[in-house]
Order: structure tokens, then C-alpha cells, then sequence
């Protein structure tokens, strides 16, 4: 007797217990798997260290023209990123990033069946159209409107300096071997060797102005 | 146990005080700010992808980026949530309690109005935390105020309501309309002695640029005049008035007109709006970045 009477009284918390426990626990999540991957001791960096500073891209990047503001958004190792503008209105964002934290990203392209300005160029969703340049950097543009389309994607990645770009070094693991015919740049990059340029003599890097306003990274 | 940005952007609040007095700003900045809260539902209104896989392949990159240190993107986030813990002390949860059960004014009787002098310390702190965190996710150095004024003229949405908010609920509610020079002026005669006792500027101070109070207070007051311009203007354009903002915050607080010190109070202590907007700011910028690297 006296042993139900203390189960009776258990009862109630024993229940709270239960409850308090599982209310703490958050519900599984699909993205638990890469929070487990990317945090605790030993956990890969985001950024490859010996990823482009992404104030160096900041001189292949379009400038303003016509009713089109271009302007500075993000600038990370490895990344920079820049607004495109017209009346106030966010039409799309323009990017420059190193596949070298990503190998993935420049994988995608190696069945890249179409070329921008002689680079093997994919879609990517619906919004996004991107070129990959010596084999490590991937220029992207997404659009932002509804009114900014494929051609209008493909027409602005015809305004960066990808012939500039092609000059920084190339991928320091080559991942893919171009499947299409690159008229103006090299179909495949030797590791850590300066491009070459279509005319097939090795030019000195250029520095280019950068424009202005331009952003510093931070470290 | 890391923090994980897919939970703390699911956890933001739809409703709540926070939320109510943020939308009273959409009088001053109209449609700037429509709450965006879920970390797959920021990803779809951010890049307009639909695609389950592509969401996930954006916000998994996104994820990465937040929990690699070296990004920013953590102690920007704690910038955001400290300095407003740390502004509000005060029982944010008792007032919950009293809400409802008594008068508004039943509980400000329990409430003493900050100082002027917090209050005016706790502007500049939080001015410099948004440059310092802005900077932080964006990638611009921390202490390069030029640089942050020319993004800060193009900042939109849930950056540029935080913006309003700190104008309004940090500055003309509690100072007045001339709340900027009223502030500059005291942050001038001020000296680090001034700082050892606000807990604003203590939660946050580690990640002040300066090796010492009397350079972070520097920092501050040069942050404060580069930016006193922005503030003036954006008071001006968007007609910004002690009173309108009183009316638009009575829809909710009762009996707050008559007691414009006690709701700067108030407002410090249950109006999360740095967390809130801070958080969805760090949120759109993980993921511009993530669509455009993956």
C-alpha cells in the first residue's frame, strides 16, 4: 500500500520529468549533420587559407554605367560581392569567389556545355548564371527581380574583366577538365602558374585600379 | 555547445513586443521591413529559389560560414544580442507578468527612467556596435568609419529599420528631437571614468576598437560626429517627430504619452530590436554569400 501510494505521488513528477526533458531537446533539424561537421575541435575552416583575398577582385568587377548603379556589398577571403542597382531597385547581386574552399563549385562546370566570353558557364537554380575562370573562379550572377532574366544575367557576366581575372593564378587542385572548346582562355590551368592569355605569350600581372568606393577585408 | 544559426533564425519571434514596435516604424521607412523569420524561408525570400535541394545546398554552406570563427559572423551576432541584454537589464519577464494583470501605468510607478547620461552612453554605444558588427559581416575593417557611412547610405530593409529604431526609440524618445547634438555634446565632456558604470558599454566593450577605454571613447565619439550627418537627415527626410512616434507606440502601450521617460525605460528593457533585426541581417548576408560560393 504504502509503495502505490509513493507511485501515486512520483506519478505527476515522474510526467513533468518526461516532459521538461523532451521540451529541451530540440526537434531534429536536416541540417544537424553539417552543424555536427562543422563545429568541435577539428572541424574543417570554411575558407581555405590559401583562398584570393577578396579585395582582389574588386578590380575585375563592372562600374557604374547607363541607369545601373554597381555597388560594394560583402568583401571576404575568398569573396566579394556587389549590388547591381537601377532607381533604388535591387536587380541583381554580381560575385566573384575562389572554388578553391569549394572544389565542388568548380566541379559543377566540368559539364558545362555553353561558353560566356569563352568560359564554360552553367545555370544554377533559376535565379543564378555563372562562369568559372582558370579552372578556380567562379563569377556569378543572381538575379534579385523577376524582371532581370537569363540574358540579362549572361549580358552583365560579359561585363566583368574575366580576361583580367584569368591572369590571377590558377586552380591549386585542378578538379575538371573543360568539356567545351575555350576559345580565349586555356582549357586547363597547371597548378599555381599564371594563366595564359590568348595570344600565348606570358604577360606580367596587371594591377588594375580598383574602383571606388572599394572595401578592405577585414582580416 | 555552438550556437546554431539555423535554430536562432527558426526561434525568431512573429509577435511579441519586439515585433509590435519595430512595425510602428513603418510610418517612418514604408515598406522597408516585413519581419523575416525561418532560416529555409529567409533563403527562398532572399535568393527566390524554390528548389528543396538548392535551399539546402545554401543554407548547409551558409551554416558553415557562420561556424568558422574566423568569418565574423559569431561575434557579430553576439554584438547584436549583447549590447541589448545588456542595455535592459532590468526584469524584462516580471513586466511580461505585469502586462495585463494591471495598468501600464501600475507598473511604471515600479520602473525608474535611466539617467540622461546612460541614456545618451547607451545611444553611442549601440551606434558603434552596429558599426562594428556591420563591418563584421560585411567584411570592412572594424574601425573604418568612411567605409561603413557609404554602405549605411545604402542599407535597407531589416538594417535600415534598425537604424530607424535606434533614431527613434534610443535617441528622440528619451533625448528629444536634438537628441544628436544633445548627445555629442555630452559624449564630448565625457571621460572613460564615465563608461566604468554602464552596463551597455561593458557587454559590449571587448569588441570596441581601442586598446583602451579612453581610445574606445574616442572611437565612439568619432563614430557618433561621422554619423550625426546621417542621423539628422534621416530625421528630417522621413519627418520624424517625438510625438508621432508616441502616438504610433500608444496604439499598444497604454498610458505612455504622458510618461515619455519612463517609456524610453520601458522601451530599453523589453524591445529586443538590435537581437532581433541584427539577426536577420546576419541571416541575408550568410546566405547572399552562400548562393553565390556554392
Amino acid at each position: 500500500m504504502t509503495f502505490t501510494r509513493w507511485l501515486r505521488r512520483l506519478a505527476p513528477l515522474m510526467v513533468c520529468l518526461v516532459l521538461l526533458v523532451t521540451a529541451c531537446s530540440s526537434a531534429p533539424s536536416k541540417y544537424d549533420q553539417v552543424q555536427k561537421d562543422t563545429t568541435g575541435f577539428g572541424s574543417p575552416a570554411a575558407v581555405d587559407k590559401k583562398a584570393e583575398k577578396g579585395g582582389t577582385f574588386n578590380a575585375f568587377f563592372p562600374g557604374d554605367q547607363g541607369g545601373y548603379k554597381v555597388i560594394p556589398y560583402q568583401e571576404k577571403k575568398g569573396f566579394a560581392e556587389y549590388k547591381l542597382e537601377q532607381d533604388g531597385k535591387a536587380l541583381a547581386m554580381l560575385t566573384i569567389s575562389d572554388t578553391t574552399s569549394i572544389p565542388a563549385s568548380a566541379a559543377k562546370y566540368s559539364t558545362a556545355t555553353e561558353t560566356v566570353s569563352g568560359f564554360p558557364t552553367v545555370d544554377q537554380g533559376t535565379t543564378a548564371t555563372g562562369v568559372l575562370v582558370n579552372d578556380r573562379y567562379q563569377v556569378k550572377v543572381l538575379s534579385r527581380d523577376p524582371s532581370f532574366t537569363k540574358a540579362d544575367r549572361v549580358a552583365w557576366l560579359q561585363k566583368f574583366d574575366l580576361q583580367g581575372l584569368a591572369q590571377l593564378k590558377g586552380a591549386i587542385n585542378p578538379v575538371i577538365t573543360p568539356t567545351v572548346a575555350l576559345p580565349e582562355s586555356p582549357t586547363t590551368a597547371t597548378p599555381a602558374a599564371p594563366a595564359r592569355p590568348k595570344d600565348g605569350f606570358k604577360l606580367p600581372r596587371v594591377q588594375l585600379p580598383r574602383p571606388s568606393p572599394s572595401l578592405q577585408p577585414a582580416s | 555547445m555552438s550556437k546554431k544559426i539555423y535554430e536562432i533564425v527558426d526561434k525568431l519571434p512573429t509577435g511579441g513586443l519586439t515585433v509590435r514596435a519595430l512595425k510602428t516604424l513603418d510610418t517612418v521607412v514604408p515598406g522597408q521591413w516585413n519581419n523575416l523569420v525561418g532560416f529555409d524561408n529567409t533563403i527562398k525570400t532572399v535568393t527566390g529559389e524554390t528548389d528543396e535541394a538548392m535551399v539546402q545546398a545554401i543554407g548547409e554552406r551558409a551554416i558553415a560560414l557562420f561556424n568558422d570563427k574566423k568569418q565574423g559572423y559569431q561575434s557579430a551576432l553576439w554584438l547584436y544580442h549583447t549590447v541589448d541584454s545588456a542595455s535592459g537589464l532590468l526584469g524584462a519577464a516580471a513586466l511580461a507578468n505585469r502586462i495585463g494583470q494591471d495598468t501600464f501605468l501600475g507598473f511604471l510607478k515600479n520602473l525608474s527612467p535611466k539617467p540622461e547620461k546612460a541614456q545618451t552612453i547607451d545611444l553611442a554605444v549601440k551606434l558603434v556596435t552596429e558599426v562594428v558588427a556591420f563591418c563584421k559581416i560585411s567584411g570592412i575593417p572594424g574601425d573604418s568609419l568612411g567605409d561603413f557611412l557609404a554602405a549605411l547610405g545604402d542599407y535597407s530593409s531589416e538594417s535600415l529599420v534598425r537604424m530607424a529604431a535606434l533614431v527613434s526609440f534610443d535617441g528622440i524618445i528619451p533625448l528629444g528631437a536634438d537628441f544628436s547634438t544633445k548627445a555629442l555634446n555630452a559624449i564630448k565632456g565625457m571621460g572613460p571614468g564615465d563608461l566604468d558604470n554602464n552596463q551597455t558599454f561593458k557587454g559590449v566593450k571587448a569588441e570596441i576598437p581601442g586598446g583602451n577605454d579612453k581610445a574606445k571613447l574616442s572611437f565612439m565619439t568619432e563614430s557618433f560626429e561621422s554619423t550625426k550627418g546621417w542621423m539628422d537627415h534621416f530625421v528630417r527626410d522621413h519627418n520624424i517627430t517625438q510625438s508621432g512616434l508616441v502616438d504610433n507606440l500608444g496604439g499598444f502601450i497604454e498610458g505612455s504619452k504622458s510618461k515619455l521617460d519612463y517609456l524610453g525605460a520601458f522601451l530599453d528593457m523589453s524591445v529586443k530590436y538590435y537581437e532581433h533585426t541584427g539577426t536577420q541581417t546576419l541571416a541575408r548576408r550568410l546566405i547572399e554569400r552562400a548562393v553565390a560560393e556554392i
